[in-house]
This record gives structure tokens, C-alpha cells and sequence, in this order.
């Protein structure tokens, strides 16, 4: 049946006209149309094959989970602080010029000179710091850790050179933050091909570096000694839509980047002795994570350090205000670079500084004159500085002559007696009105405010002078509200220091509380006991209680009572002075009971977690009944109305009253459940915001190809993290600044004054703002040096390996360090053996003493830090694994004993130890003959049997005279307790910091060859061939062996026999015989011989033939194939138009 | 710093925060002076669970120098408290440190099981664990078992305790919500004596509670034998569990009242219920006993907010707090609550991490 239809006509279509035209027309169309058929009818296109399916899937999967990061919580809020920007290259690649140009872009402002942080505002909600990265090891290593964005300039006419890889090496290794690669020098090729062959290789190369799309830009040449414009426009655009990813050191360590540095010492003290120890300050943007006041800092090449005073500044170069407006005005593009010389004004604590270049300072008389005749008066700052001019004597001369009555009855003193008295006075205050030569040579001048109300008159004035700037004023005005609030936090600090100081008073303090407390308490109770009536009274009396308590409580718990306390003590002090010299000492106390005996007491109280509580009558059913709603029996809407805060409990007793009294309690007080509410609300749509903010990070990308799904870990693990963000916020936002700061200390963002006392005076004299200073936070438990065991590996393109104990330059965390680590690896069994070396290729494990850096911190290690090195600098990285005060590192020990007596299977050796107390330690251990023979230590002979330390083993076997037998043991290693700071700030730039030096430097310096132990050197082996004896067996058992084992004892015949060596002599008859059978078997051999090769003949003939057969037969089954395929397949179509598509 | 007063508390924020202690004048002006033989046990037990610790007495014991290890925990570890102390006193330190150490700790100590001073086992074990759970600390690995009971005097008991380590650092907690009591559960034990005194504070400590809640469930827990201890006691410890998870414990112990005979047990039972119920009068999510250890949880969380509330706070909490502040410099914002009489503690914590623990 199937064939007859087949057999029907089929269409033929058209080949030429206009049917034929239009049909290809539609057929082009189909052929367009390929994709979209595709998405309008998906399910046509599903996979083929169930396996192929599966397979694509889990490749998307993993493709998918490999881009997720663990989410890091930045606990960061409000404006974030301005984003690091490190240009960094090698010399004379035009880092300067571009820091120029994009200074330019931004601000329109020249700057002559780069040192020390440029701080710009780039956009409404971003301000950008730019660094330039100083030539030199040091510089890069500090770099790498505090950049936000960095800038790799590449000189593309050289390639690339080492200061660039080293660079991205050690970025690596502190958190990778972003990088874009700059090729500048472009115009250095003539040759357009070679230029873009060469643009192609590098941006290869840095790609495998860096990731594959790492942006690369190109600097095309110099235009007037300057960038394109718009190239700088376009690389401006792209550092303004970089996003910065947390970095996990970073989050947890607060950081400040010196933008100021100043030296506050007394100048009399410089002056008496330049070397004296210096009081500087650091100011800089806060980063990180919150900064305690108590905290330890580490600075960079200096060392670890405490702060004495953290004072928040007004930030100085703040964003603009959040009207709604497209861009910037040209007044908000502010520009902060104090080290560069740029601002005009500069503010302090205490004090406003005015810059006035050299040939702006002309007030003289004449000037003066001059104005005055213009009829014009000069602003407030001038004309003060004028005045101060005029005067004839100093202000220390002054001083001097003035007098001063303190009290009424006490003699008048003069400034010069009170100076010595306060000469331990803070340096700030000290240094008033007095100009300092900043660092640079720059004549800078202090001006001292009389009082407040002048202070923001004065503050305006030099505001003339500050063109640039817009808010000034705002600035002025925050400062002063911050300097009363700096003030009290400072007194509360004092006041602190004084209680931590001194226990007794705070204990004095907290009883006192105590008892205040008990005394409510009993109130309390007094007034259940009273009734129900009196309940709205008791609640009053509460209320009351409370708001006291509201201020009281922290003081409890804080002691800021302590002042009260120390009156009484003082007073009671006075009181038994005189009597007490004279009493023994017991007496004395029972004299003074309450006060010094309750002290005692009090020091020595019982340690004691549970409180015995007096306890009520709960036999009475009205005491019972004030708890019944604290139970589930009782009523759940007073309960959770106890739970919201708002405790109506009559309303028949107090109605209106009540609502009078708690009005605001209804506000402040929230339902807890709704602010858990409006806190997730609020999370959600920080993490929409998060989401779709218009440039989608990666992992926001992978779920907008899945489309909407349900929650999986990772969404609720961010939603969590945000949630706790929020709530954190909606917690602290209604505490007051000054507690806030106490609890969270200073949050991140904003602008710090840190002051430091008794500085190396190295580091003031060795300034170099090209250098920036690292100031970053270090934790309690980072404080103190321990062991820590690195997983090192030493870096592929150094050229040799380590070797065990040379000194080594460790970057981790913040610190630089110089340390002797010794190397080891960790055995099947646990046990850490010591290397000699560090493996080629292969990871091992560094143990060495050190500021503790907490495990998860990479490292990186230098052998010389030199710039004048050829080769690749870093010589290995690795992470911390972990921490300890003591680490077991073994190495093998072998000790070599020979036995001088020997029994059955009982041996005596000598040399092996040498007492018996080392034997004892040894008792019981394994030994081993050369030969293989196992044995164990017994014990130690006795004195005087033997040679001191000689032992008693037994063996498996009876060993020999000539055999050694050894003990494998293992031995512990010391690690060398030592680290040293690289202080690379406390010396002039120009010089290498000089360390301790490796074996290899020492002996090249003393020129002392390596020691060879002659034992240890290989020497041609000499074997005598041995010699054995003859087996000897008795007779007795030669007798009862059978003959095949008997030794054969008659010897070897040497001669052969007679018969072999014998002629034979044939018949005729029988040669005939021999030489017929001989011809006859030629003949064979030649017929045998002839059939071989025909046959071979044959069979190839054959062979050629069968092939032939099958190629053609091959070729027919083919057609046949072809031929039921073609009928098969489309029936309609003709044979011969097969479109091609296999091409 | 000076006295004896609060000397765990100043040991163990002095281990957790790394930072050496020295403590002059203890007990200087006492008829005994110096460290008392619990003390010194403590400081015993603080060595055995850290590498590298240096601890150092004067002569007459009244001035200690302490520079604190690494917190290295182990197993099969071994402690003889003596019978100065509870065991109580020395757990409330050894779980906080046990937290933060290399290696899980499990320990077994030997003492005093049950005291009047310090926190009973058991109550260590209903409330004190549970509580630990809010913190993100897992629970499967926390676990106090009471091997023998020891009462006071001459003790003899011995417990097992396993504490888990943290794996980075706990999670921040807001526990303000106390709930209310839904199911109050106790242990009434009672070695060396009639098993029947058992079942009478049992009774007891029902008659006062069951006026209020009828889900009363006290175990009785009698120990002969090698189980036993050395000296007769019996005493009995309530928990009150609320729905929001809280717990509120309180406890009383058999005490030599004058002569040498034992208090009633059924004034035990209901001095235990009536003491439990000033508890839960009091409010707060954990009662006065566990106060320290709840700030010092907060104290000790990573830089978010925790928020807490107790009932009054108690002095051993005040000088807890203290403490914290000067150790770890975590000052906590006290507000009170006048509408229910407890007090809300909120305080950004230390970020304080488990960077003992290694990692591969």
C-alpha cells in the first residue's frame, strides 16, 4: 500500500517565473525566521537527549555557584568615606600627569605638585581620593592595602615591568580590589600594525592576570603635555561607576589614611632637644569599620601604637547637599589635598589655620597706610593680624608681665609661675598664636579665637580668601557645635579614667547605687502590700522612679558618681588622719568601720553570680494575683499589652490622667512586633534597591537569567545580613552622639583628628608626604606576639628556593615584619617535619614568631626590600591557618650505637647515649640493625658494668659484631623567637631599611665558604667481593640424606670421554646409502621450496581480486542506502534540488 | 586592679581580651589572706585549658600576675574543683572560655555538685545551656551530664561537661520579648537520704506553683551508691519555661541550719517555687542568677546591635558590665522599661571571633 502512494506524482514546483521567485523568496524568510520560531514555540525546541539535558544543566549550576562570594556585611552607614584611588607604575610611566589630568577633569584646578592624598568630589553621592603610588617596595605593599581602585599604568612602547606584576601580587594578596590597566607611551609607535599587535599581547597578558575583560585602557599620547581630554573624560567615567566590593580585612579593621600630618611637640622642647620624642597628629578619613577610642592602631612602617586623644573634625570636604539636581555646580567640585598645597584654610581641633603664600604676606605700615586711605576696612582676619603686627611685644612677653589673683587671699601670680605648674598640660592649648614652619618650609599661622561669638566672624573672614569653597559656613558653624560636645565627652573620659584608676571609689559608687536601688525596691513592695488602690499611685511613684533611674542607672553601672563618693571618702579621711598613724593596724579598723572595713569587704567580696532576692508572701492571693498575667492561664491582652510598654492596668482608677502622664511612653515605646515588621520592610527594600540599581553586580545577573524563584541559602543569608544591618540602625539612630561614639565608637566616614604622644622624632624629620601613612586598627587579640602557622608557598618566579631560618619580610594585616620562619610538612599522622628548604612547586607550612594576624590573612614574603633588585622581589605568599604560644616541629635524629657484647638474642650497645638518663627517656623504643634486624631498648646497664650510657637491647635474631644498630627518633625543633618591625617611616626614603641578614649575605660579606663535613661527601664505594666458605654438613646427616641431596663429592670429569673424540670409517654400501638420501632430500626442499611461492602468488591475485569485489559492492550497498533514503525522506521534493547545507 | 571581689569575671575577660591582669590586695587585711584554695583550683583549671598562660602569687598569695593564653580547650580533660566552691563556680567561666578555644572542650569536674552559693548543675543544665542557643552557639555539641552527686560538705560528685567551639563568632540577639510562663519543670534530688524527701519538696514547691499553673512537672532524682557522694543533701532546682523560649530558674539546697540538722524539705519546696515566682515577677528574659553571662554573651557578639532585657539588674551584672566595659570596651546603653519594671540593655558588641581555631 505504502508504495503505491509513494508512487503518486509529486509537486514540482516552479523553477523559473514569478511563482519561483516568490517561493525563494519565502523560503529565505523561513530560513530568517529561524531564531524566532524558536522563541515563539519553545517547546519544539527542548533538549533531544535526557543525558545531554542533565549535563548542560549541572554545567550551568556550578557555573552558577562558583560566581557566589560569601556575602560580606558592611556594617557601614551613612556617607561613605572618599574611594581610594592608587595610581601606581613603574618611574616615568606619567602617573603624576594623569593624577594631574584627572584632577583637571574634575575640578578644574592645575595642581603643580602630587603629594600625599587628593581628595575630590566627583559626584553628588562620590568622592574620590587619589594617591600616587612612591617607586619603592615599601610605598606598594602599604598601597595595596588600603586601595579602593587601582589605576596600573603600563608603559605600552616597554611592555610590561616588575613593579607592575609585583604590584598585582601583592594586591592578591591583601583582598583584590578593583584594577584597570592604563597603557600609556602610545605614541611611541610609528607603526599603526605593531601598535595594535602590541595593544593585543598586553591586554592578553594582563587579562590572565587579572580576570578575562579586565578593563584596559589606552592613553593614545600627549596633547600639550597633557592627556586627550576626552580620553581622560572617558576613563573619569568609567572610576565613576566602579563598584567596590567589601574586602574582608578591610571590613573588620577601621583604617585612616594620613591626609595631614602634623607635629604638635612644644617647640621649646625641639628647641632644647631636636631629638626629643614628638607629639604628632594624623588626620584622615575614617574606613573600615568603627575606630574605638581605646583601641591599639598600627602605622605602617612605624609600629603599633596607642592614640591618645580621637577628636571628630568636620569633614572638609563634604558632599554636596541633597537637593534634587542634575550634576554639580562648579562650586561643589571641592578639592582637599592639604600635603599638596591646595587648600587655603585648614581646620583643627582648636584652630583654624590660614595659608598665605610668600607674596601675598605684604602687611607692613605702608600697606596699611595705604588702605586706609582707600576708606575701606579690611576684613576681621585682617585687620587682627595687623594688630598683632603692631604690637611690640610678644605674646610670651606679655604673658609675663601680666598678673593674675586666683583667690582673694593667695599671692598674685604671675603667667610665668603658672606655666611651670601646667608645663604637663596638653600640647594643643599650649601653643597659642604661634607660627609654625610646617614641613615644607611653608610659613603656616595659627590663629587663636578669643571666644566663641568672634569665632565665626573670624572664620568668615578668611573665607575670602578660600574662594573656592562653598559651604564654609556650615563647617564653621558644625565645628563649634562639635567643640562643646568634644569637650564633654573629654571631661567623661577623664572622669573615667579616674574610676578605672582607682577601684575603691567605684565601689564606694556602686553600693551607693545598690542601695538606692533597694530602697525602690522596697518602696515597691511597701506599696503592693497596700492594695489595689493604691496601684495608680504605685504606678506614679514608679513612673517617677524610673525617669530618675533613666539617668541614674548608666551612672550605677558607669560611675559618673564617683566625684560624690570620693567627697565623703576625702572628707572621712580628714576626719581619722591624725589618729591613724598611731594605731596599729587591725584596731584601726575596727575604728573606721564603715568605711575602710566595708571597703575591704567590698574588695573582697564573695564571688557570687545568685542574688538571694527577698522573697514576697506569695501565700497572699493579691501578691499572687499581680502575676497571674506573667502566665499563659492568665489574660494574653494584658500580657501583651505589658509587652508593648503600655501597662493600663485600671482604667477605671486613673482614665484621662494616665493618658496625660504616658502620652509620650505611647510614641517612644513600640510594639515590638511591628518594628520587627517595619525592620524586614525595610531590608527587603534596601535589597530590591541593591538589586536593581541600574548597574547589576554578577550574582544579581545569574538571577535575572532564572527569573523569579524561590528563596534559596544565599538570598536568605543576605536578607538576614540586611536585616540585622537595619535593625542596627533603627537602634542606635534615637542614642545621643556622645554615647553612641562610647558604644560604637566613630563611625565610618568621617573625619578624624588622632593624636599620638612620644613618637620617634625620626618620624617627623624623615616626612615625606609622597609617602603615605597607614594608620589601621588592630584588635585585642592581634595585640601580642604568638607562633603562627602559614601555608607559604614560594612565589614561581623567584628564582631560588627558601631556605629554613633565613630572615624573611612578612606583610600581613597591617605590619611589616622581618621574622626567622622554619618550614615543615604536615605528615599522614599529624606530626610537623621540618624541611631544609621550601619545596619548588609545592605548598608547605611556615612557622614563625610574630604579631598575630588572624587566620584567613594572606601574606606575603620578601627576602629584600631593596628597589635595586633585578629580579622578582616577592618571594612567597600564603595565608594564616592558625595561632599558638608553642608549636611542634620535628626533625629526624638517628643515633648510632655498636654493640659490644652480644648473647643469644640479647645484644649490649655503647655509644648510643651518654648517661642513663637518656636511656630512660628511650626505654622501650624500637632499634634496627643494618642488616634488618628488629630489636627494642631494654634498659640501661648499670654504673660502672659498662661505658656510661651503655643499653641492653633484644633483637628478633642474633646480630653481629660488625653490625650498627640505630634508633630513629625525632627531635624538636626550636623556632627562633623573633620578629622585627620594618621601620621604614623612621628613615629617609633614599635609604634601604637594613634587617637582619640571610647566612648566604653574611658569609658573602665575610667571605667564609660554605662548611663541608667530610662525612657527608660522596666517595667511590670499594666493595670486596665476599668470600664464603665452604657449606660444611655433618656426616651424620649426610648419611640420612637421600642421594639427589648428598653432596656429590667425586669432582667434574675435565677431559671428554674417549668415545666422543672417536672417527668413523663408512662402508660403500652404506656412503651410497647417505649420499642418495642426501640428493633426495635436496630435491624435496627445492619442490617445497617452488610451491611456497606460487602459492603466495595465488593468494595475493586473490586477495586483489576480493577487494575489488567489496569496493564495488560497497559502492552499490551506498547507492542503495542513498536511494531508500532520498525516497524516504521528502517525498515532494524533487531529487536533484537538495538544497546544500552541509558547506 | 584590687580584692578578691568578682575574680572570674576579671579572668576570664581578661583571657577572652587578651590582656594581662594584675590583681593586688586580695584578701590583704583578712585573717586568711591571699588566694583561696578555690581560686587557685580556678586558676588551676584556666591553665589546663590554655597553652601558654603565665600565672603568678606572691608568697603570702595576695598579689597575682596573670598573662593570659591561647584558649587551646581538649578532651578528657580531668578537674578536682575541691570543696571550697561548687561546681557551679567554676562552670559559669568555663563555658564562656570553652566557647572561643581550638578544640571543642570536654572536661570532667569533681566537687561539690549542689551548694547554696553557687548555681546547682542542674539548673546549669535546664537554664544556663539554653540559653547559649540565642547566641547562635549549635547546640548539639553542648551537653552536661551528672555522673555523681556530691553534696556539701565533703562533695564527691562529678559532672561532664562538653562544650562546643564557635565557629567564627556568635550571632547578635534582640531578646526583649520575656513571653509568658507556659510550663514550669524541676529537679528534686536527693543523695544519702530517704528518697522520700523528694517526692516532699516536690509537693511543696506544687502547692504554691500549681495556684498559678497547673503544667507543674517536678522530677524526683534519688542517688545511691557510687553515685551518692560523700555527705547527705537533697535539694531541689525550678525552671520556668516561657513561649517565647525564656527560661527563669531558681534552686534551693539542704543548708545546716544551726545544729547540724538539715532544713524541712518542704520549706525547701516552696522557698524554690516562691523564690521562682519573685523571678518571673521581676521580669527580664533571664533571671538575676544569669544576668552576667547574658551581657557578657552581648558583649562578645560581632559589631551589630544586641538588645536585652532583665528584670533589676543585679550587682554581680552591674560589676559584670563594668568589667566589659574595661576589657573589651563595649559600653552598654541602659534604659529602663517603668511600664513593666526591667530594664533594656542594648549594646553594639565587641566583634570578638573565635581566631583561635584553625583553619584548612
Amino acid at each position: 500500500m505504502a508504495d503505491e502512494e509513494a508512487a503518486h506524482k509529486q509537486h514540482r514546483a516552479s523553477r523559473a517565473g514569478a511563482s519561483a521567485g516568490a517561493s525563494k523568496l519565502k523560503k529565505k524568510k523561513k530560513n530568517d525566521r529561524g531564531p524566532s520560531t524558536k522563541q515563539s514555540n519553545p517547546k519544539a525546541f527542548t533538549f533531544r537527549s535526557a543525558v545531554r539535558a542533565k549535563r548542560q544543566q549541572a554545567v550551568s549550576a556550578e557555573r552558577q555557584q562558583r560566581k557566589l562570594h560569601v556575602p560580606i556585611l558592611d556594617r557601614a552607614t551613612g556617607e561613605p568615606p572618599p574611594f581610594v584611588i592608587v595610581v601606581q607604575g613603574p618611574p616615568q610611566v606619567g602617573k603624576s600627569l594623569l593624577v594631574q589630568c584627572l584632577v583637571k577633569h574634575y575640578t578644574k584646578h592645575s595642581l603643580s605638585n602630587i603629594s600625599g592624598p587628593i581628595t575630590i568630589i566627583a559626584g553628588k553621592h562620590r568622592r574620590l581620593q587619589f594617591i600616587e603610588c612612591a617607586n619603592d617596595l615599601n610605598a606598594m605593599i602599604d598601597a595595596a592595602k588600603f586601595a579602593d581602585l587601582v589605576l596600573l599604568l603600563i608603559d605600552g612602547s616597554y611592555g610590561f615591568e616588575m613593579e607592575t606584576f609585583e604590584f598585582l601580587n601583592l594586591l592578591q594578596v591583601h583582598g583584590f580590589p578593583k584594577v584597570m590597566g592604563v597603557l600609556t607611551h602610545l605614541d611611541k609607535f610609528k607603526d599603526v600594525k605593531a601598535l595594535r599587535k602590541t595593544k593585543k599581547q598586553l591586554k592578553s597578558r594582563f587579562w590572565t592576570e587579572i580576570y578575562d575583560g579586565a578593563k584596559l585602557f589606552y592613553l593614545s599620547g600627549l596633547i600639550h603635555g597633557k592627556y586627550s581630554k576626552r580620553e581622560i573624560h572617558n576613563l573619569a567615567r568609567f572610576i565613576s561607576v566602579a563598584k567596590f566590593r567589601p574586602l574582608q580585612w578591610r571590613t573588620t579593621h577601621p583604617y585612616m589614611i594620613a591626609d595631614r600630618f602634623e607635629d604638635v611637640t612644644a617647640p621649646e622642647d625641639v628647641d632644647a632637644n631636636p631629638k626629643c620624642d614628638r607629639n604628632v597628629t594624623i588626620y584622615g578619613y575614617l574606613r573600615g569599620t568603627n575606630l574605638k577610642k581605646t583601641m591599639k592602631v598600627h602605622i605602617a612602617g612605624v609600629g603599633d601604637c596607642s592614640m591618645s586623644a580621637v577628636t571628630l573634625l568636620p569633614d572638609p570636604c563634604p558632599l554636596p547637599s541633597a537637593a534634587k539636581k542634575r550634576g554639580l555646580r562648579e562650586k561643589e567640585k571641592l578639592l582637599y589635598a592639604p600635603m599638596a598645597d591646595v587648600g587655603d584654610m585648614l581646620y583643627d581641633k582648636d584652630a583654624v589655620y590660614i595659608n598665605i603664600s610668600d607674596h601675598q604676606v605684604q602687611f607692613s605700615k605702608n600697606c596699611e597706610d595705604a588702605e586706609k586711605t582707600q576708606g575701606k576696612d579690611g576684613d576681621v582676619g585682617e585687620t587682627m593680624v595687623k594688630s598683632l603686627q603692631q604690637s611690640k611685644y610678644s605674646i610670651d612677653e606679655k604673658l609675663q608681665q601680666s598678673f593674675i589673683q586666683f583667690f582673694k587671699s593667695s599671692a598674685i601670680q604671675s603667667a610665668s609661675d603658672s606655666e611651670a605648674d601646667e608645663s604637663d598640660e596638653s600640647g594643643p592649648e599650649k601653643d597659642d598664636a604661634m607660627a609654625t614652619v610646617s614641613e615644607d618650609g611653608r610659613l603656616r599661622r595659627r590663629v587663636m579665637f578669643p571666644n566663641e561669638a568672634d569665632e565665626e566672624g573670624a572664620a568668615e573672614g578668611p573665607e575670602d580668601v578660600n574662594n573656592g569653597d562653598s559651604s564654609e559656613d556650615d563647617i564653621t558653624g558644625e565645628e563649634n557645635g562639635d567643640e562643646e560636645r568634644m569637650v564633654h565627652g573629654e571631661g567623661e573620659g577623664e572622669e573615667e579614667e579616674e574610676g578605672e584608676g582607682e577601684g575603691e571609689e567605684e565601689e564606694e559608687g556602686e553600693g551607693e547605687g545598690e542601695e538606692g536601688k533597694e530602697e525602690q525596691e522596697n518602696e515597691e513592695n511597701e506599696d503592693v502590700e497596700m492594695g489595689n488602690a493604691l496601684q495608680w499611685k504605685q504606678g506614679l511613684m514608679n513612673r517617677v522612679g524610673a525617669s530618675k533611674s533613666n539617668v541614674n542607672l548608666m551612672q550605677v553601672v558607669y560611675g559618673h558618681v564617683e566625684a560624690s563618693s570620693k567627697d565623703k571618702d576625702f572628707q572621712e579621711d580628714i576626719s581619722d588622719s591624725d589618729e591613724e598613724l598611731f594605731k596599729p593596724k587591725r584596731q584601726r579598723h575596727q575604728a573606721s568601720k564603715d568605711t575602710v572595713a566595708a571597703n575591704a569587704q567590698n574588695l573582697d567580696l564573695e564571688d557570687c553570680s545568685r542574688l538571694t532576692l527577698e522573697v514576697d508572701d506569695w501565700h497572699n492571693q493579691e501578691v499572687i494575683e499581680a502575676i497571674r498575667d506573667r502566665f499563659v492561664t492568665g489574660d494574653w491582652n494584658k500580657a501583651s499589652q505589658r509587652q508593648k510598654g503600655e501597662v493600663e492596668e485600671d482604667d477605671l482608677v486613673y482614665g484621662d490622667f494616665e493618658d496625660l502622664e504616658t502620652g509620650e511612653q505611647h510614641v517612644a515605646a513600640e510594639n515590638h512586633e511591628d518594628a520587627e515588621r517595619r525592620l524586614k520592610k525595610l531590608a527587603l527594600r534596601a535589597a530590591f534597591d541593591a538589586k536593581y540599581d541600574g548597574s547589576a553586580s554578577l550574582d544579581e545577573e545569574n538571577k535575572e537569567v532564572e527569573g523569579p524563584k524561590e528563596k534559596d541559602h544565599f538570598d536568605k543569608l543576605k536578607e538576614d545580613m540586611e536585616l540585622q544591618k537595619q535593625r542596627n540602625a533603627a537602634e542606635l539612630q534615637d542614642i545621643d552622639a556622645t554615647t553612641r561614639i562610647e558604644m560604637e565608637g566613630f563611625s565610618v566616614g568621617t573625619y578624624l583628628r588622632v593624636e599620638f604622644r612620644g613618637m620617634p622624632y625620626e618620624l617627623v624629620h624623615h616626612f615625606d608626604a609622597r609617602h603615605p601613612i597607614l594608620v589601621g586598627g588592630i584588635s585585642k587579640s592581634e595585640e601580642s606576639a604568638g607562633f603562627m602557622q602559614v601555608r607559604l608557598k614560594k612565589h614561581r618566579w623567584h628564582k631560588k628556593v627558601l631556605k629554613n631560618r633565613d630572615p624573611l619580610v612578612v606583610s600581613a594585616g597591617w605590619r611589616r615584619y622581618q621574622t626567622l620562619p622554619v618550614y615543615s610538612l604536615e605528615d599522614r599522622n599529624g606530626r610537623h617535619r621540618m624541611l631544609k628548604y621550601t619545596p619548588e612547586h609545592m605548598h608547605c607550612i611556615a612557622t614563625f614568631w610574630g604579631p598575630l594576624a588572624p587566620p584567613n590573612t594572606g601574606i606575603v614574603t620578601f627576602q629584600n626590600l631593596s628597589n635595586s633588585q633585578p629580579l622578582f622581589r616577592i618571594t612567597g605568599t600564603g595565608v594564616v591557618l592558625e595561632w599558638d604560644q608553642s608549636v611542634q616541629i620535628v626533625k629526624k635524629l638517628k643515633l648510632v650505637g655498636y654493640p659490644y657484647k652480644i648473647y643469644k638474642k640479647t645484644a649490649f650497645i655503647r655509644d648510643m647515649f651518654t648517661s642513663e638518663l637518656e636511656v630512660a627517656r628511650f626505654e622501650g623504643a624500637s632499634v634496627r640493625t643494618v642488616s634488618g634486624i628488629r630489636g627494642q631498648i631494654k634498659k640501661a646497664v648499670k654504673a660502672g658494668s659498662g661505658k656510661e650510657g651503655s643499653v641492653r637491647c633484644t633483637f628478633e635474631d642474633k646480630i653481629l659484631m660488625s653490625d650498627i644498630v640505630f634508633l630513629r627518633t625525632w627531635t624538636k625543633v626550636d623556632i627562633p623567637r623573633f620578629f622585627n618591625p620594618v621601620t621604614t617611616l623612621l628613615q629617609s626614603r633614599d635609604t634601604v631599611w637594613k634587617g637582619m641578614k640571610t647566612v648566604a649575605e653574611l658569609r658573602s660579606e665575610q667571605n667564609v665558604s660554605v662548611p663541608v663535613n667530610k662525612n657527608s661527601l660522596y666517595r667511590p664505594t670499594e666493595r670486596q667481593p665476599r668470600r664464603f666458605n665452604p657449606l660444611q654438613i655433618p656426616k651424620a646427616l649426610q648419611a640420612a640424606l637421600p642421594f639427589k641431596s648428598k653432596p656429590k663429592l667425586s669432582a667434574k670429569r675435565k677431559k671428554p670421554l674417549l668415545e666422543s673424540a672417536r672417527a668413523v670409517v663408512l662402508e660403500p654400501n652404506e656412503r651410497k646409502v647417505v649420499s642418495l638420501v642426501q640428493q633426495l632430500t635436496t630435491i624435496q626442499n627445492d619442490k617445497a621450496k617452488k610451491r611456497k611461492l606460487e602459492q603466495r602468488k595465488k593468494k595475493e591475485a586473490y586477495t586483489a581480486q576480493k577487494a575489488k569485489e567489496e569496493e564495488e559492492s560497497k559502492k552499490r550497498r551506498r547507492e542503495e542506502i542513498r536511494e531508500r533514503h532520498r525516497s524516504q525522506a521528502v517525498p515532494g521534493r524533487p531529487l536533484n534540488k537538495k538544497p546544500r547545507r552541509n558547506v | 586592679m584590687k580584692g578578691a571581689q568578682h575574680f572570674r569575671q576579671r579572668l576570664v575577660l581578661s583571657t577572652l581580651s587578651n590582656t594581662a591582669l594584675r590583681i593586688d590586695d586580695i584578701r590583704a587585711d583578712s585573717e586568711a589572706p591571699g588566694l583561696c584554695d578555690f581560686e587557685a583550683s580556678l586558676l588551676r583549671l584556666v591553665e589546663k585549658i590554655s597553652n601558654g598562660c603565665g600565672i603568678e602569687i606572691n608568697e603570702t598569695g595576695t598579689k597575682l600576675r596573670y598573662k593570659p593564653g591561647i584558649l587551646a580547650g581538649g578532651r578528657n580533660l580531668v578537674h578536682d574543683c575541691g570543696t571550697g566552691r561548687g561546681i557551679g563556680y567554676f562552670l559559669e567561666p568555663l563555658i564562656i572560655l570553652g566557647l572561643f578555644g581550638k578544640k571543642p572542650l570536654s572536661i570532667t569536674l569533681r566537687g561539690i555538685t549542689n551548694d547554696s552559693r553557687d548555681p546547682c548543675v542542674d539548673t546549669f543544665r535546664t537554664a544556663t545551656l539554653p540559653m547559649l542557643k540565642h547566641f547562635g552557639v549549635p547546640i548539639e555539641g553542648l551537653e552536661l551530664k551528672v555522673v555523681a552527686r556530691g553534696a556539701p560538705p565533703l562533695g564527691g560528685g562529678e559532672v561532664v561537661l562538653k562544650v562546643p567551639i564557635v565557629p567564627k563568632s556568635l550571632t547578635a540577639a534582640t531578646w526583649v520579648d520575656e513571653g509568658m510562663v507556659k510550663r514550669i519543670r524541676g529537679v528534686s534530688y536527693s543523695t544519702r537520704v530517704s528518697p522520700h524527701m523528694a517526692n516532699r519538696m516536690v509537693d511543696a514547691a506544687r502547692g504554691v506553683l500549681n495556684r498559678l499553673l497547673p503544667d507543674v512537672y517536678i522530677f524526683t532524682d534519688h542517688y545511691t551508691g557510687s553515685e551518692s557522694g560523700k555527705s547527705p543533701g537533697y535539694g531541689i532546682s525550678l525552671v520556668a519555661e516561657t513561649t517565647t523560649g525564656c527560661i527563669l530558674s531558681s534552686e534551693c539546697v539542704a543548708m545546716h541550719s544551726g545544729a547540724s540538722e538539715l532544713q524541712l524539705p518542704e520549706d525547701l519546696g516552696t522557698q524554690a517555687a516562691m523564690s521562682l515566682l519573685q523571678e518571673i515577677r521581676l521580669g527580664g528574659v533571664v533571671d538575676s542568677t544569669h544576668q552576667g553571662l547574658l551581657f557578657i554573651l552581648c558583649a562578645l557578639c560581632p559589631e551589630d546591635v544586641s538588645k536585652v532585657r532583665v528584670g533589676k539588674l543585679s550587682s554581680y551584672g552591674i560589676k559584670m558590665l563594668q568589667h566589659i566595659k574595661e576589657f573589651l570596651g563595649v559600653q552598654f546603653s541602659i534604659k529602663p522599661d517603668p511600664a513593666t519594671g526591667t530594664v533594656l540593655l542594648t549594646c553594639v558588641g565587641s566583634g570578638f571571633q573565635n581566631l583561635y581555631r584553625k583553619v584548612s
